[in-house]
């Protein structure tokens, strides 16, 4: 029904990141990933914290309920059956609905950061992240020897 | 080092890769990344001093992009983030007793990345389908609009577990739809938890190198048919986070 009008984007419907593209990406795609060592040889773990926030579980509560109805609320009252001025509409609440996402997103890295930062009592900007872009070499004159 | 030193793990690679010269690790001041070689295999190691705050927004980052940057041009097993061990010796020690098992996997991984394909609905958009398919929320809905909070509190709880619970139904079928969509381009595929109440679809696929433009055209089809409804992201290329066997825990 409103294919293609509601973000008015003539692009493509897929957003492409490599990697880093969010603080809120990062602490969900490598949080609580990866081989496990035996504590016997580790004399740390550290990031404890960090791992609980991973645990966060998106649960619905009566929050989450009344916070659906706001959105409700906040619907824009088209007849259902009509069409025509609707798309029209839909694009223009489309557009706002885009915003809101953003900003919900927004909300969510802030959130997440804010957390981190908490847990570990330091404050690490984003632009720190762009210090460390390694580069990987493989040493292929060894590699038939190995 | 000193001796309370303690290296923090990266991931396990061949013993054929190196770090570029200079590249720092995760604490503040950064550690220079090495690695330590043992047999066929090998950690991507840095050190930290014990009382370091390692964990802090940047460390995360410069984790995943040296692994990510790593698993562009080699296989590597992400370690645990966190992982500090006792020194040289210890993760010589790790790679002797389990070199056959890393070295194992990182055949399996040779050549291949991770992609994840996270979809979030656009609330508007998803809420006007889920009055168009309900007539009871819709007349809930009818109830509810413009009225005051307390006045109607009983009827909005009562919508907002119908529009949550439609969210998970579409997004459980959202996410079988996405897996069987790009399960015959890819290695294999694994759900991921979603991390938002409006998470569509949140899947993780290992994908072979060679197969890597097919699957993304793959992926921009499946967006391409929700236009509007899923606001849908492709992450990567990566390293394999979800696919290193690390419920087996190395002993």
């Amino acid at each position: 029904m409103t294919v293609a009008t509601t973000d008015g984007q003539a692009g493509s419907a897929l957003e492409r990141s490599g990697s880093s593209s969010s603080l809120a990406d990062v602490v969900e795609t490598v949080l609580d990933k990866g081989v496990v060592i035996d504590a016997q040889i580790s004399v740390a773990v550290v990031g404890i914290q960090l791992l609980e926030i991973n645990a966060r579980v998106v649960v619905a509560s009566v929050e989450t309920y009344l916070r659906f109805a706001q959105a409700v609320d906040r619907l824009d009252i088209t007849p259902r059956n009509q069409k025509g001025l609707p798309d029209l509409v839909e694009g223009a609440s489309g557009a706002v609905g885009a915003g809101k996402a953003a900003a919900g997103l927004g909300k969510t890295v802030g959130a997440i950061g804010g957390a981190v930062r908490d847990a570990v009592g330091e404050l690490g900007s984003d632009g720190d992240r762009d210090r460390a872009r390694p580069r990987r070499r493989r040493r292929n004159e060894e590699y038939d020897d190995e | 080092m000193s001796e309370q030193d303690g290296l923090f793990l990266y991931g396990i690679v061949p013993s054929d890769v190196e770090p570029t010269p200079g590249t720092p690790g995760v604490g503040d001041p950064p550690g220079e990344v090495t690695v330590v070689r043992q047999g066929p295999v090998a950690a991507l190691v840095s050190e930290v001093t014990p009382d370091a705050a390692v964990g802090r927004p940047a460390d995360l980052t410069t984790y995943q992009m040296l692994l990510d940057g790593t698993a562009a041009v080699a296989p590597v097993l992400p370690v645990r983030f966190g992982t500090v061990v006792a020194g040289p010796g210890a993760v010589r020690e790790l790679l002797d007793a389990q070199g056959d098992r890393f070295a194992a996997e990182l055949d399996e991984l040779e050549g291949r990345v991770q992609y994840v394909v996270h979809g979030r609905y656009d609330e508007p958009e998803l809420i006007r389908r889920v009055l168009d398919d309900n007539p009871a929320a819709a007349t809930l809905a009818d109830q509810v609009r413009g009225q005051p909070e307390g006045v109607t509190r009983e009827q909005r709880i009562r919508l907002g577990e119908y529009i949550s619970r439609a969210v998970e139904l579409r997004r459980d079928a959202e996410s079988r739809e996405l897996l069987d969509a790009l399960a015959p381009l890819a290695v294999s595929g694994a759900h991921r938890p979603p991390s938002h109440e409006l998470d569509a679809a949140n899947v993780a696929f290992l994908v072979d190198a060679d197969r890597e433009d097919e699957f993304v055209d793959a992926v921009e089809e499946f967006a391409e048919q929700r236009r509007g409804l899923v606001r849908m992201r492709l992450l990567g290329p990566l390293a394999p986070y979800d696919f290193t066997s690390a419920d087996r825990v190395a002993r």
